[in-house]
């Protein structure tokens, strides 16, 4: 699992083109919107473009995004109970 | 369109260092690959970290170079007037590829969002919290014209418009590249950019980019040139753009010999020798000639860049030697004409004055 945390994290980096940051520079439990990475709407919609396409994850419901969205480590529980690729 | 307005502040980022404070286009820069690229600035000056990182390069250099216009002429504008031949290419060669690969499933939103050709005066106006007019041309080689035209028109509306931010912008991507090429777009032999304008006995040019912004006034202080008339030319003959030229002169009570220095757009393509050379021979030799292209690459707004220049010149009184074709009598530059030349076949006519 932590493995896979830190490869997710190279994943949002990527994703969100995060310059200059580095996976352990991400808090596992930290909010991903507002204050923590300080993340906006936009880029809401870029991590559920990576969730389908890394993981087969299609998230039709805007509360669930919300929930799962809510951190790195959240995002983790839903992606390992939910994966499909 | 004779409406006089003033331009209180130029600002180009562009292949040459007309960015940078200095000596002007100094150290001049060449290619001998057949297009001209910006010199990249440090664009954090202007735009956020968390804005920055979803920008492509055309909507960081239009930003910078429209914020440090403004930054410049220490206005904020009552309107934003730009024009784009091609808008944001890059990032719509990425969603089109992305298309395709992820048969149109999965799509990033930010690339498909910023390719939108008016995405630069968006982001303009949500740095400058400018809520008033906000146009974007898109009409090919004369996208820059028509926002000048636009942009003077909106000034003369009444007391609520007195400053107007106005730019050109274009980028180059090898894609855009390798397809204008198939088309003939470019030169076949290979040669030096500065060598350009000598290659005029064979078909095409080189591609360039850039993003050139002014801020235009009704107002005279401070400025630092004056654009006195602007004039369109749908794909005129030789004949069409002298008679244009001789009748923007004769409306502005001016004679030939009193334009100090022609400023061409020539490009180095042989299919517009003509059109120079009917130009240029309406001007006896007290009329400096000089040009712009070999320096900045020809792309759909480039006389964006040659108004940048001609400000420049005006404001400086002193004609860059790498641009001069003919040296002229020497004089105060007080008059310029821009006579701009397009691969389309349209052309511009631009009359401007020192302040």
């Amino acid at each position: 699992m932590e493995d896979f945390k830190v490869t997710l994290k190279q994943q949002i980096i990527d994703s969100l083109n995060l310059q200059g940051m580095r996976p352990e520079e991400i808090d596992d439990n930290a909010p991903l919107f507002g204050e923590g990475l300080g993340l906006d709407s936009i880029d809401s919609l870029e991590l559920m473009v990576l969730l389908e396409r890394n993981y087969g994850i299609k998230i039709e419901d805007a509360r669930e995004g919300r929930k799962v969205l809510q951190s790195v480590q959240s995002m983790a529980d839903y992606i390992e109970q939910n994966r499909k690729l | 369109m004779n409406r006089p307005v003033y331009i209180k502040a130029a600002s180009s980022i562009s292949p040459q260092h007309s960015y940078e404070a200095g000596m002007l286009l100094q150290p001049v820069v060449s290619s001998d690959n057949g297009r001209l690229y910006v010199v990249e600035q440090d664009y954090r000056k202007y735009i956020s970290p968390v804005a920055i990182r979803r920008m492509s390069r055309l909507l960081k250099m239009s930003i910078t170079a429209g914020m440090q216009c403004l930054s410049d002429a220490g206005v904020s504008p009552d309107a934003i007037i730009t024009g784009t031949g091609r808008g944001s290419v890059s990032d719509m060669e990425h969603f089109l590829r992305d298309m395709i690969a992820m048969k149109e499933e999965a799509l990033n939103p930010t690339y498909f969002i910023q390719s939108t050709y008016n995405s630069v005066n968006g982001w303009l106006a949500l740095q400058t919290k400018c809520t008033c007019y906000n146009q974007t041309f898109v009409h090919r080689s004369l996208s820059f014209e028509l926002a000048l035209l636009d942009a003077q028109l909106t000034l003369g509306e009444g007391e609520d418009m007195q400053n107007v931010l106005v730019g050109g912008f274009d980028e180059m991507t090898d894609y855009y590249h390798l397809v204008k090429d198939k088309i003939g777009y470019w030169k076949k032999e290979a040669l030096n950019s500065l060598d350009l304008l000598k290659h005029n006995d064979s078909g095409g040019t080189i591609g360039g980019e850039g993003a050139s912004f002014f801020v235009l006034s009704n107002d005279s202080r401070d400025a630092t040139s004056i654009l006195l008339a602007l004039e369109i030319l749908h794909k005129p003959t030789v004949t069409q753009l002298q008679n244009a030229i001789a009748k923007l002169l004769e409306s502005n009570g001016l004679e030939p010999c009193d334009i100090d220095l022609l400023l061409s757009g020539i490009n180095g393509d042989v299919a517009l020798q003509d059109s120079f050379d009917a130009a240029s021979n309406m001007f006896d030799s007290s009329t400096a000639i000089a040009a712009f292209k070999h320096l900045c690459g020809d792309y759909d707004t480039a006389s964006a860049f040659g108004l940048w220049l001609a400000n420049y010149i005006l404001s400086n009184q002193s004609i860059p030697e790498i641009t001069l074709l003919k040296q002229g009598a020497g004089r105060p530059v007080k008059k310029l004409l821009m006579v701009n030349h397009t691969i389309s076949g349209d052309a511009s006519l631009m009359l401007l004055g020192n302040c």
